[in-house]
C-alpha cells in the first residue's frame, strides 16, 4: 500500500474505476440479481410473467431430465478426472524421465488442442464419428470387424464415453504440462536416491512424486471439476444433447428450456441450479480430499 | 522403506556392501531393460503427441481433395491437390466464413487490449492503494472468477436485448471484458505485490503524478504479465461461443464458431468443405500457438493455476 504522501486524490481512484467496474457490474451483477427475480416467475419470455414463488424450484427437484442431465455432468467429470488428470500424470511421469526424447515436441504437439476452440474439436470429432465417411468405422472396416460399425453418436449407451473422449483428449496435455512442471520443481535428488535404492518407475511415481505434487495435482483436479460441470460448447455441436436425453448436460437443458422452449423462468432456475451445483460438488471434492489425506497421515 | 531412503548417506554404504561382479552383471541387464524401457516410452508418447496433431494433418490434406474423391477414400493422400475448396469459400460471400474470421479479430483484439488496460488499472489500484471499498471490490471480482456464464445466459441475454446492445458490431466486447477482468486483475495484482513500492515512491518525489507513474512506470515494468494475460484472453474469445450464440442473430457480424455450426449445418454432407473451412478459421491461431508455443503455453498454464 502507497504512503498516504502520494496517494492519488480519492476522484482519480473513482475515475479510473468507473468504466471498469460499470460494465462488469452490468454484465454479471445486474444479471446475478435479475436471475435470482426470474426464478420465481412463470415466464414464456413475453411481456406477462407470472409470480409463482417457489414454484420453479419444486419444477427442478422433480424433473428427472434435469437430474439426468446432473447425473450426465458427473459422468463427464469423473471420466475426466481419471482421463485428464491421471492420464496427464502418467504422460508427465513417463516425459520426465530420462529416457524420453523430443521433450520439447510432446509439450507442443499435446497442449496443441487446447487452444483449439471447443466448437472445432466437437466437429472434428464428429467426423472421426461419421458413420460413412469417419475415421472409427474406417478403421473397424480396415481391421476386420464391419460388424462393430455404427452410426456411434446415435448410441445411448455410447454416446456419453464418446462424447467425453474428446474432452479427455483437448485438455490432457494442459493438465500435463501443469503437472511437468510441478514434477520439474521436485528436487532431482530424491529420483536419484530412489532409483539407486532400486525404485522402479511406478514405485516413484506413485511412492515419491506423487505425494510430493498433491497440491498441484487438487489444482488440477479443482479445475477439471469446474471445467465439465459447464461443458456445453463441444456437447451442442457433436449431439446436443441426443439421442433422446442420453448426452444431454446441465447447460445444454437449461439452454433448450430457455431459449428452445421459450420458458425462461425455469431456464434461470436451471441455470442458478448450475451454479449452486457446481459450488456444491466443488466444496464436496474439497472436503472429501481432505478427509482422505488426513485419514493417511494418521495412520 | 522408499521414502526413508532419502537418506544419501545410508545408501553409499549399502552400495559399497554389493560385491564388483554383482553390479557388472546388474548394470549389462539394466541397460538392456533400459533400452526396452526407453523404446516403450517414446513410443507411448509419440503415438499420443501424433494423434493430438493428427486431426490437423487429416484436416489439411482432405481438405485440398473434392467431395467425391473424399468420399471414395476418406482417408488416403489426395491424388489431385486442388485449392478449389478454400477458393470457394474465400469467393463466396454467403458463407460468411470470411467474414467471420474479420469480425473474430475485430472482437479480439478489441476485448484483448481492453481487458490489458482495465485489468491494469483496477489490479494495480487494487493491489497498492488502500481506499474504503478496495476489499469489497476485490471479493466483487473474486465471484467472477466462479459464476459459471451458463448460470446468467436467460438475463444477459434480456438485459442486452433491453438494453439495446444485441446484435452491434461491437455487441462481444462487453461480456468479453466483463469476463476476461477478473482474472486479469487477480494476475496483475499479485505481480505488483511483488514490485518494490519504493519505485512509486521515488517518482513522486521527482516529481510524477499518479497517472505518469502509472502508465510511465509500472506499465512497461509489468509487460511479462500483461503479455500472459493477452495470450490467454486471445485464446478465449477468438474460441468463445456462448456469447455469440445468445448475442449474436445478424449473420454480417457473426464470429467464427457461430459461422461455423451454421456453415456445417449447411454442407453437413460437403466434409473437404468443412475441413477447409474449419483450417481456415483455425489458421490464425494454429500461427500464433507454433510460433510462440513456449510462452503461450507457460502463459496460459500459469493464468489457469494462479486463477
Amino acid at each position: 500500500m502507497l504512503t498516504a504522501a502520494i496517494k492519488p486524490k480519492k476522484r482519480v481512484i473513482f475515475l479510473y474505476l468507473l468504466i471498469p467496474m460499470a460494465v462488469y457490474i452490468f454484465v454479471v451483477f445486474i444479471p446475478l440479481v435479475a436471475a435470482f427475480f426470474y426464478s420465481f416467475f412463470e415466464w414464456k419470455g413475453g411481456p406477462n410473467k407470472t409470480f409463482i414463488g417457489f414454484g420453479n424450484y419444486a419444477a427442478l427437484i422433480k424433473d428427472t431430465t434435469f437430474w439426468e442431465s446432473f447425473g450426465h455432468n458427473m459422468y463427464i467429470v469423473i471420466a475426466c478426472i481419471i482421463g485428464q488428470v491421471g492420464l496427464a500424470f502418467v504422460f508427465a511421469m513417463m516425459i520426465s524421465s530420462r529416457l524420453v526424447r523430443l521433450k520439447g515436441i510432446h509439450r507442443t504437439f499435446c497442449f496443441f488442442p487446447n487452444t483449439i476452440s471447443a466448437v472445432s474439436i466437437g466437429f472434428i470429432w464428429t467426423m472421426i464419428y461419421d458413420y460413412r465417411r469417419g475415421i472409427l468405422n474406417w478403421f473397424l472396416k480396415l481391421i476386420g470387424r464391419p460388424d462393430m460399425v455404427k452410426v456411434w453418436l446415435n448410441e445411448p449407451d455410447l454416446v456419453l464415453p464418446l462424447i467425453s473422449i474428446p474432452l479427455i483428449w483437448q485438455y490432457i496435455g494442459f493438465y500435463m504440462v501443469i503437472i511437468i512442471s510441478a514434477i520439474a520443481s521436485v528436487d532431482k535428488e530424491i529420483f536419484e536416491v530412489a532409483e539407486l535404492d532400486g525404485a522402479n518407475g511406478i514405485q516413484r511415481a506413485f511412492h515419491i512424486v506423487l505425494p510430493l505434487i498433491k497440491n498441484t495435482l487438487l489444482v488440477c483436479v479443482t479445475l477439471c471439476i469446474a471445467g465439465n460441470m459447464k461443458v456445453f460448447d463441444h456437447i451442442f455441436v457433436m449431439t446436443a444433447g441426443g439421442p433422446g436425453n442420453a448426452s444431454n448436460v446441465m447447460a445444454m437443458y437449461g439452454y433448450k428450456i430457455a431459449f428452445d422452449q421459450q420458458n425462461m423462468g425455469y431456464g434461470t432456475t436451471i441455470s442458478l441450479a448450475i451454479f449452486v451445483l457446481s459450488m456444491t460438488v466443488i466444496g464436496g471434492s474439497q472436503v472429501l480430499v481432505k478427509i482422505l489425506t488426513k485419514e493417511k497421515e494418521t495412520l | 522403506m522408499i521414502m526413508s531412503s532419502s537418506n544419501g548417506i545410508e545408501d553409499t554404504i549399502v552400495l559399497d556392501r554389493i560385491p564388483e561382479a554383482g553390479i557388472r552383471g546388474e548394470k549389462i541387464l539394466s541397460s538392456l531393460s533400459r533400452r526396452v524401457q526407453s523404446v516403450i516410452l517414446n513410443g507411448i508418447l509419440g503415438l499420443f503427441s501424433i494423434t493430438c496433431i493428427f486431426p490437423l494433418v487429416w484436416l489439411f490434406y482432405s481438405s485440398l481433395k473434392l467431395k467425391r474423391n473424399f468420399n471414395s477414400n476418406i482417408i488416403g493422400l489426395p491424388k489431385e491437390p486442388t485449392f478449389e475448396n478454400y477458393i470457394r469459400i474465400m469467393t463466396n460471400p454467403d458463407y460468411h466464413i470470411w467474414s467471420s474470421m474479420v469480425n473474430s479479430a475485430r472482437n479480439t483484439v478489441m476485448s484483448v487490449a481492453l481487458i490489458i488496460f482495465f485489468g491494469f488499472i483496477v489490479g494495480y489500484i487494487l493491489a497498492r492503494i488502500r481506499f474504503r471499498g478496495n476489499f469489497l471490490i476485490k471479493v466483487m471480482f473474486l465471484l467472477g472468477l466462479v459464476i459459471p456464464v451458463y448460470s446468467l445466459m436467460v438475463p444477459i441475454y434480456v438485459l442486452f436485448s433491453r438494453a439495446g446492445l444485441s446484435n452491434k458490431w461491437f455487441t462481444l466486447v462487453i461480456p468479453y471484458l466483463a469476463f476476461g477482468l477478473p482474472i486479469a486483475i487477480f494476475l496483475v495484482d499479485g505481480y505488483i505485490r511483488a514490485v518494490p513500492k519504493e519505485l512509486e515512491e521515488a517518482a513522486a518525489i521527482d516529481g510524477s503524478s499518479f497517472t505518469r507513474t502509472l502508465f510511465q512506470i509500472i506499465m512497461p515494468l509489468s509487460t511479462p504479465i500483461l503479455v500472459t494475460i493477452g495470450i490467454i484472453q486471445t485464446f478465449s474469445c477468438w474460441n468463445e461461443f456462448v456469447f455469440a450464440l445468445l448475442l449474436l442473430k445478424r449473420q454480417s457480424i457473426q464470429t467464427v464458431p457461430l459461422a461455423m455450426t451454421q456453415f456445417t449445418g449447411q454442407f453437413s454432407s460437403d466434409y473437404p468443405k468443412i475441413m477447409a473451412a474449419l483450417l481456415l478459421t483455425m489458421s490464425p491461431i494454429i500461427v500464433f500457438y507454433f510460433v510462440f508455443s513456449r510462452q503461450i503455453i507457460k502463459g496460459m498454464v500459469s493464468g489457469a493455476v494462479k486463477g
